[in-house]
């Protein structure tokens, strides 16, 4: 086995150890589940030390292939790049601090853990397969761990909840199979494979490259969420336990960006291109309405969760650039969201788990009680609102710049939704952390050690990307350019 | 008569099943269970004895038959495989199967048995005669199998419902075979030549209306829910599998190869009859309580799937409608498992699975992975062969169909995950663990080591299933 299929098969052996360990014993689980998670974290570390970043290193690296399903020529076909390395990187990273903060997770241990494992196992196969079934098998892989985790560990509607995540997405999914099918079908050989795929658009007229386009589209906007498929969203995140809604934000919602540059954009370039102008307009829809319903919001939560569908716009709108600036804009903001909305979710749970509410205004002085967790809480929102310096700015700002180029009405617009972000993070902030102590958080206890092992890794990493973006850029511009030189021709006429 | 030897399997398993039936009524009913055994040793037998007949380097080279009305050929010997495993399956269940009369057991492995007779007759004929006596061989002994637990007001209601229905539907059928045979001049099938008209339309609709009420497709399907819920649950999961492949065998060969429905443009009505299956089905699943109407429904949905392989035809197509009916008996048989476990223990509404997964997590985790390979999630078998005919489907770019197939399967999420919400999210009314029943257990894990091997690695069963879908 090659180093990628022990990054994502790591995690499985631990969800069938964890399987086999009686459930009484909770730290034996929770040592498995931890150190799986970690050796898979480590892995993907040692991935980085052998990706090559030089501007040539265009391909697919680390690749490993197998023919798994001759009859349909479905390959076990694995390989990173610039698009998905970052993300692959995210994902072992948020889901080993996800599970650190889910120590404190008393009830049903085992099952929890089990179905936490199998998750990051379909996560980090979606960032890895290059063959399209095998993306769709890891795809829905994440669907069912999912539903458990929100259903059975998540907040009062839970039920409701998880079912409406489950159906909601697995709606646009099947669409996406029968895009693939179609796909399949259209390709001479017929194939699934991405990279062979993604060289074939010369040979398919734009009406069929516009239909399967709207098939992908389905599946991969409502994992955005792009508006107007964006309802699953603010119940599944609020429902959800903190470390699942970590998760949920930081993760799962970049399947459906990662998804519209590998397969929209890279194998159906004419579909992309006829979908810009709907684009531009669903992230600028995204970005204000996003914002806006965040503001008005007093759960934490939600609107934390509401902040993300504002975020996830930017990203849709570094996409419909189509340009190098704005899609390394695209995929940065992407990164930096996992980490800023990520500690955002642990930072709320970490209130909730004291005080059991989470309403904006049920708070007030908390800074004096609270110095740490204040201070933690103000700089991930700074991060969140965009302020320079810290990750979240350059990933706004070159999705602005790319959009902007090419279409500054539509960047002016969405330029309004920063400071409607702005407001509804410096309105919490002033309101939970500053002001007289109210008196009945007079006892709040401070952010624990295991709270601040989760946060602390997401915190330097958004300092250090605020001030040391290439630090992702560099992995990520020798495919951005490329992807963006080979398909120039057909964008700029 | 050349090529009896050809028959020797059938001849076995009615034999045996008429000796058993006899031995039933001259023992004693405490010695049941060890007849019972023998049935099912009996139905083993055949299976090997399918595989010293097929061994037979004559029909290596390209099937046999013996006679005019009948063919042995990959297709038929695939389905006859399967109708015996069913059998198996579904005979072991019943031993772990808590009722109130547990007498006669004899005569219920042997009414089994000759249904499965009838299957296999079914499915290797070629003669309308033949696919009729063995379609009625096939519902008499159902009806009997489905009125089996003869104090039941339900089992006597689901059975006068199935005889009723059956009987009408046969009725029909026969009508049909007439008027085929008044404008074609034989029942033969294999000697037909450039048939049409309008009445020989209608004897094509008349039989399609004999197979669907089998298959139990929309709009034929109004027995169903009643008859499994009535039925002794191991006879549910039998009725469930065996009977709806068979027909569906019976209808690929008909259809497909003999009187090619493509000539008659009746693929717009086979669509049509598909769509409908699979969204009444679905639709009428959403509101069940009880888990063995539940699973009716789903059963009426998944022909409907099944039906999809077979509008899109062609090598594609017949390969997936068979990797379904595979797959359909390990998902279908695991989830017919559990449900007798439950039902032994508590009932079959869906409440008396609350909280199985605090209760026992090995047999929730089951039940939702052969929910969830039912619904076609990955990596479970079911998703391989939803994607096999969906494939099929978009191959032959019905698209419309396909569409509603997929939009179907979200539907039916909703409902199969009604169980695993139940065994999850629910707490559990009793602390007590499930009791162990050995052969429940052993289906169950018969079932999930083979939905988790087709899933993941089906080449195998897709080179048999190509290998099989070879007609004479």
């Amino acid at each position: 086995m090659n180093l990628l299929s022990w990054i994502i098969f790591t995690p499985l052996i631990g969800a069938v150890a964890v399987l086999f360990i009686p459930k009484e014993k909770v730290t034996a689980i929770r040592a498995t589940a931890l150190g799986a998670a970690g050796i898979s974290f480590l892995l993907s570390l040692v991935a980085l030390a052998f990706f090559s970043t030089a501007e040539s290193a265009t391909g697919m690296q680390l690749v490993e292939r197998h023919a798994w399903i001759p009859t349909f020529n479905i390959q076990y076909f694995l390989g990173v790049d610039g698009l998905s390395l970052p993300l692959l990187l995210l994902t072992t990273l948020l889901t080993l601090l996800s599970l650190i903060f889910s120590l404190s997770i008393q009830e049903r241990v085992k099952e929890y853990f089990f179905w936490f494992l199998l998750l990051d196992v379909g996560m980090l196969g979606v960032f890895a397969a290059l063959d399209l079934i095998l993306f769709y098998i890891f795809w829905e892989l994440t669907l069912v761990p999912m539903y458990f985790l929100i259903g059975v560990w998540g907040g009062p509607k839970k039920e409701f909840a998880a079912i409406k995540f489950f159906l909601y997405t697995l709606f646009g999914s099947v669409f996406m199979l029968l895009g693939i099918l179609a796909l399949y079908f259209n390709s001479a050989p017929h194939t699934f494979d991405l990279v062979e795929l993604a060289k074939m658009h010369p040979g398919w007229t734009e009406h069929f490259q516009i239909m399967a386009f709207l098939a992908f589209y389905l599946g991969f906007a409502i994992k955005v969420p792009a508006f107007p498929f964006h309802t699953w969203l603010p119940l599944a995140h609020v429902e959800a336990p903190t470390a699942v809604s970590v998760i949920l934000a930081g993760v799962l919602l970049k399947m459906g960006g990662y998804g519209l540059l590998r397969v929209s954009y890279a194998v159906l370039p004419l579909g992309f291109k006829w979908f810009i102008p709907y684009l531009l307009v669903i992230a600028t829809i995204g970005i204000i309405y996003g914002a806006l319903c965040a503001m008005a919001q007093t759960d934490m939560k939600k609107m934390v969760a509401y902040s993300s569908v504002n975020h996830m716009g930017y990203v849709l709108l570094g996409l419909a650039a189509v340009s190098s600036t704005g899609f390394n804009g695209a995929m940065l903001q992407m990164v930096a969201h996992g980490l800023i909305t990520g500690a955002l979710f642990l930072l709320v749970g970490v209130v909730y788990d004291r005080a059991h509410t989470r309403d904006i205004s049920a708070f007030g002085g908390l800074a004096a009680r609270v110095p740490v967790y204040a201070g933690l809480m103000t700089l991930t929102c700074f991060a969140s609102l965009g302020l320079p310096g810290l990750a979240g700015f350059f990933g706004e700002f070159f999705c602005f710049l790319g959009a902007f180029q090419r279409f500054p009405i539509f960047a002016i617009l969405a330029v309004t939704g920063v400071l409607v972000t702005a407001a509804f993070f410096l309105r919490m902030i002033q309101k939970v952390f500053l002001g007289p102590l109210n008196t009945k958080w007079a006892s709040l206890e401070e952010i624990n050690a295991r709270e601040l092992a989760a946060v602390l890794p997401l915190t330097v990493l958004t300092v250090y990307l605020g001030v040391w973006p290439r630090a992702a850029l560099d992995l990520m511009n020798p495919t951005i350019n490329n992807m963006v030189n080979i398909l120039a021709p057909l964008f700029n006429k | 008569m050349t090529g009896i030897h050809l028959l020797y399997p059938e001849i076995l398993l009615a034999v045996l099943s008429l000796l058993l039936l006899l031995a039933d009524l001259w023992t004693p009913s405490s010695y049941g269970k060890g007849l019972f055994h023998v049935g099912i040793l009996c139905a083993a037998l055949t299976l090997g004895m399918i595989g010293i007949t097929y061994s037979d380097p004559a029909l290596q080279a390209g099937g046999g038959s013996s006679g005019s009305l009948w063919v042995l050929d990959p297709l038929s010997v695939f389905f006859k495989i399967i109708v015996l495993v069913t059998t198996i399956l579904a005979l072991l269940l019943t031993l772990d199967y808590a009722t109130e009369s547990r007498t006669h057991l004899g005569s219920f492995a042997a009414l089994v048995m000759l249904a499965t007779t009838g299957m296999m007759l079914l499915v290797s004929a070629v003669d309308l005669l033949l696919i009729f006596l063995s379609l009625e061989l096939i519902s008499i002994s159902s009806f009997i199998l489905a009125g089996f637990e003869r104090k039941s007001l339900k089992s006597n209601e689901g059975a006068i419902k199935y005889f009723l229905i059956g009987a009408f539907s046969s009725a029909l059928m026969l009508y049909g075979i007439s008027l085929f045979y008044g404008t074609t001049g034989t029942t033969n099938l294999t000697a037909l030549k450039a048939p049409g008209g309008p009445v020989f339309l209608l004897s094509v609709l008349l039989l399609t209306v004999g197979f669907g009420f089998k298959a139990s497709l929309a709009p034929f399907h109004l027995w169903v829910p009643d008859a499994y819920e009535g039925a002794p649950t191991p006879v549910t999961a039998y009725l469930s599998i065996a009977p709806k492949v068979a027909a569906l065998a019976v209808m690929l060969r008909v259809f497909l190869v003999l009187i090619p429905v493509g000539g008659l443009e009746l693929t717009a009505l086979f669509s049509f009859l598909a769509m409908l299956t699979m969204t009444v089905g679905n639709l009428t699943a959403i509101f069940q309580t009880n888990v063995k109407r539940l699973l009716a429904y789903s059963s009426i949905a998944q022909a409907g799937y099944m039906l999809i392989g077979f509008v899109a035809g062609g090598k594609t197509g017949m390969e997936g409608l068979l990797l379904y009916c595979l797959v359909y008996v390990f998902m279908n048989i695991g989830a017919f498992a559990v449900a007798i476990l439950i039902g032994n223990e508590d009932s079959y509404e869906l409440e008396a699975y609350d909280g199985l997964a605090t209760r026992n997590l090995p047999v929730a985790l089951l039940m939702s992975f052969f929910l969830l390979s039912l619904a076609g999630i990955p990596p479970m078998a079911g998703f391989i062969a939803k994607f096999y005919v969906f494939a099929a489907a978009m191959k032959e770019k019905l698209y419309l169909l396909a569409a509603v197939g997929v939009l179907n399967s979200v539907v039916s999420v909703y409902y199969y995950l009604r169980i695993t919400y139940h065994m999850f999210f629910k707490p559990a009314r009793k602390a007590q663990p499930v009791p162990a029943s050995l052969y429940l257990y052993s289906g169950l894990a018969l079932a999930a080591a083979a939905i988790f091997l087709i899933g993941l690695y089906p080449d195998p069963f897709i080179a048999g299933v190509r290998l099989s879908a070879q007609v004479r």
